[in-house]
């Protein structure tokens, strides 16, 4: 049962360590951005900074509330040994931000509460929120949920526009045709439309005849394979092959790219 | 590659497996080194009856041109060639509606592969299913096309060591292209004249 | 050198290891002539073979059959018909004919991204032709295809404008619409069926200037 929950606190802690790592490199690199590129930052690429450090936020309270993260209200942290030499590991461990573990600092560090300066700050907002009249305070959240709503307004108004925008330039912009489509692909694979002459059952096809004769002048395939019988290189050509490409080359011009 | 010439050769009293053997004896005297085996084989299909008048095929393999595989054609009157990638096999098996082949067809002749200078000798024993059917003597002379050229040349290398029995003219398949440019499909051309040959005298005995 | 091995042993041996090519796995689909232009752009930027562009190719492809007539009486049974096609380049001239053979497309159910059918595909040399004349077939019909061909991984990609072969061959060669054809095709031993997810995936990206679909030609045929 102990080890159990031993277990469970140690991966908890893991968890939580490695988001809290995650939070704070985030935080290091948007004050870099906003020490070192305040001239050139824009705001999207601060929106999407923001927004990556409230994600992992998000995240680690989430780890936080997990049913399987042990109650660490519960769990007490007692510093055995303190000491005023400067301690390597720690320094190490900390990134050179805490060198020694001493009596001045330890309160510091190990501290549940909050700072003596926000719990004042906390306090004195509290007392206020407290002192507050009902009346004034739903005046206020009127007030609030007005504008709010009406920038929401807004913004779905914008995204209804943009959306029907778009849907309707995609029925317009017909890039393909279905019945194209088919029709090539029926010819292409079963031959409908290429077929020439009614012969469904017939002999050699008479009109065809032309192309079927090797062009002249095409050596016999691959090198080392057979070379063509000489009764076809007799044969020879008729003039088909000259005519396909005069004729492609009107086809030609429709293609964006020349040959 | 180069201008081959194939030729039957027979010893009398004696056996396939002792006449490659006498063979090779003079074949290594003259100075040739063995350099691998070869095997050139040879399976027919012929035509279904209602695919109307009976056609052959002839589908061939030469290990010299171990990624092609020959066709030849035979519808009575012509034959037509083809090569193709090893895969016209697979094609034939698909085909196996309209061209059937029977087991006892088939034909190889294999045996050792000797080169001496730019002459290469392969001493072939044809094989009929398991049985010997007669030898074959395969002769390239590699430097030349035009079978024209060299087949003086050829013909005084074979009677080096076949003695009288060499031939004394080309083949037939060759005589009315002596002056043409040599290819691979030739060297089937004759294998599958001496192949229907050899199988027509399995029929006699 | 050890001793050569039968072809049709090796053959045999090849087929029983599953690495001899002959699935395809085929989506289908076309474009307007008017947006080719954007397609290839966008192709240029997917495919492999960015840097020497496109491939073009113009070819003439005719297909073959070899059938045996339903003998008289039983009209019930289906005539025996093979098909064959053969490829052969018109701008290339030192290129060997390729010849094809192409079996029933499987749909399979609609788990499956693209068609599956059986393919042999071979080079060969010229004489194909009259070899397959010879041999009982005839031609069932030809056409010319133009166009362009590009490549991701192991995927083929085509573009092709398909010419109707004119009856007279002094005639024009003329279109037979106003589209191109695009097809995915990839050629692999059977049972490779994760390509048809890469397929889809790809497929996808060109949406919504291609639809590449798995077409069922038997659905075609009642239709047209």
């Amino acid at each position: 049962m102990q080890q159990r929950e031993e277990k469970q606190l140690e991966s908890a802690l893991d968890s939580i360590i490695q988001r809290v790592n995650d939070l704070k490199q985030s935080i290091a690199s948007m004050i870099f951005k906003i020490e070192n590129e305040y001239e050139s930052i824009t705001w999207p690429t601060f929106l999407d900074n923001y927004a990556l450090i409230s994600g992992q936020l998000t995240s680690l309270s989430k780890v936080l509330s997990h049913d399987k993260c042990p109650v660490l209200r519960n769990l007490t942290v007692l510093p055995l040994m303190l000491s005023p030499e400067r301690d390597e590991q720690l320094a190490q461990m900390t990134e050179h931000r805490v060198t020694t573990f001493a009596h001045d600092l330890c309160p510091d560090y190990l501290r549940t509460k909050l700072e003596p300066m926000a719990e004042s700050k906390m306090m004195q907002l509290e007392t206020k929120a407290l002192g507050l009249q009902y009346d004034n305070a739903q005046k206020q959240i009127a007030t609030y949920q007005k504008v709010i709503s009406h920038v929401w307004d807004i913004v779905s108004k914008a995204r209804e526009e943009w959306e029907t925008e778009s849907s309707s330039r995609g029925n317009t912009q017909q890039n393909s045709s279905v019945a194209d489509t088919h029709l090539l692909v029926a010819a292409v694979g079963m031959g409908k439309g290429l077929k020439m002459g009614p012969n469904p059952n017939g002999q050699s096809n008479p009109t065809s005849g032309g192309m079927m004769v090797t062009p002249q002048g095409r050596p016999g395939g691959p090198p080392g394979q057979g070379q063509m019988p000489p009764t076809t290189q007799a044969m020879t050509m008729n003039k088909a092959p000259s005519a396909i490409k005069t004729n492609i080359k009107s086809a030609a011009q429709m293609h964006p790219y020349g040959r | 590659m180069g201008v081959t010439i194939l030729s039957q050769f027979f010893l009398d009293n004696k056996t396939g497996p002792q006449t490659i053997e006498v063979l090779s004896k003079r074949i290594a005297a003259l100075g040739a080194v063995q350099q691998g085996h070869f095997l050139v084989d040879c399976e027919t299909y012929t035509s279904v009856p209602q695919l109307g008048h009976q056609r052959t095929v002839h589908v061939l393999h030469n290990s010299e041109q171990p990624a092609t595989v020959f066709s030849l054609l035979d519808n009575g009157t012509k034959i037509t060639s083809l090569a193709t990638d090893g895969l016209f096999d697979l094609l034939m098996m698909k085909m196996s509606h309209f061209y059937t082949s029977k087991k006892q067809t088939k034909v190889e002749s294999k045996g050792l592969r000797y080169e001496i200078g730019d002459f290469c000798v392969k001493l072939g024993t044809v094989t009929v299913s398991s049985n010997c059917k007669g030898i074959l003597v395969e002769v390239e002379y590699r430097p030349c096309v035009v079978p024209a050229m060299c087949w003086d040349l050829m013909k005084e290398f074979l009677q080096g060591f076949l003695g009288t029995a060499a031939p004394t003219n080309p083949p037939a398949y060759l005589q009315n292209k002596m002056q043409d440019i040599y290819f691979p499909i030739d060297t089937i051309h004759q294998y599958l004249d001496h192949f229907t040959m050899l199988r027509k005298k399995l029929f006699i005995s | 050198m050890s001793t050569p091995g039968n072809a049709m042993d090796s053959l045999s041996a090849a087929l029983k290891c599953n690495i001899i090519p002959n699935q395809e796995y085929l989506l289908q689909g076309s474009v307007l002539d008017q947006y080719v232009e954007v397609l290839l752009h966008r192709l240029r930027g997917l495919c492999d073979n960015v840097d020497s562009g496109p491939e073009t190719f113009h070819d003439h492809e005719i297909c073959f059959s070899l059938r045996i007539p339903n003998s008289g009486a039983t009209t019930s049974m289906p005539m025996s018909v093979f098909s064959l096609r053969v490829r052969r380049a018109i701008d290339v001239t030192d290129t060997p004919f390729q010849l094809r053979y192409i079996g029933q497309q499987e749909l399979g159910d609609k788990n499956r991204p693209t068609v599956v059918r059986s393919s042999i595909d071979m080079a060969c040399s010229s004489s194909i032709i009259e070899f397959l004349n010879e041999l009982g077939c005839r031609i069932d019909f030809e056409y010319i295809a133009r166009g362009y061909m590009f490549r991701k991984g192991r995927m083929k990609i085509t573009v092709s404008k398909i010419f109707k072969m004119g009856s007279n061959k002094q005639e024009s060669v003329e279109p037979i619409s106003q589209s191109y054809i695009v097809e995915l095709s990839v050629l692999a031993p059977s049972g490779q069926d994760s390509i048809g997810e890469d397929m889809r995936i790809f497929a996808e990206q060109l949406r919504p200037l291609v639809q590449l679909e798995k077409i069922d030609y038997k659905r075609l045929s009642n239709m047209m």
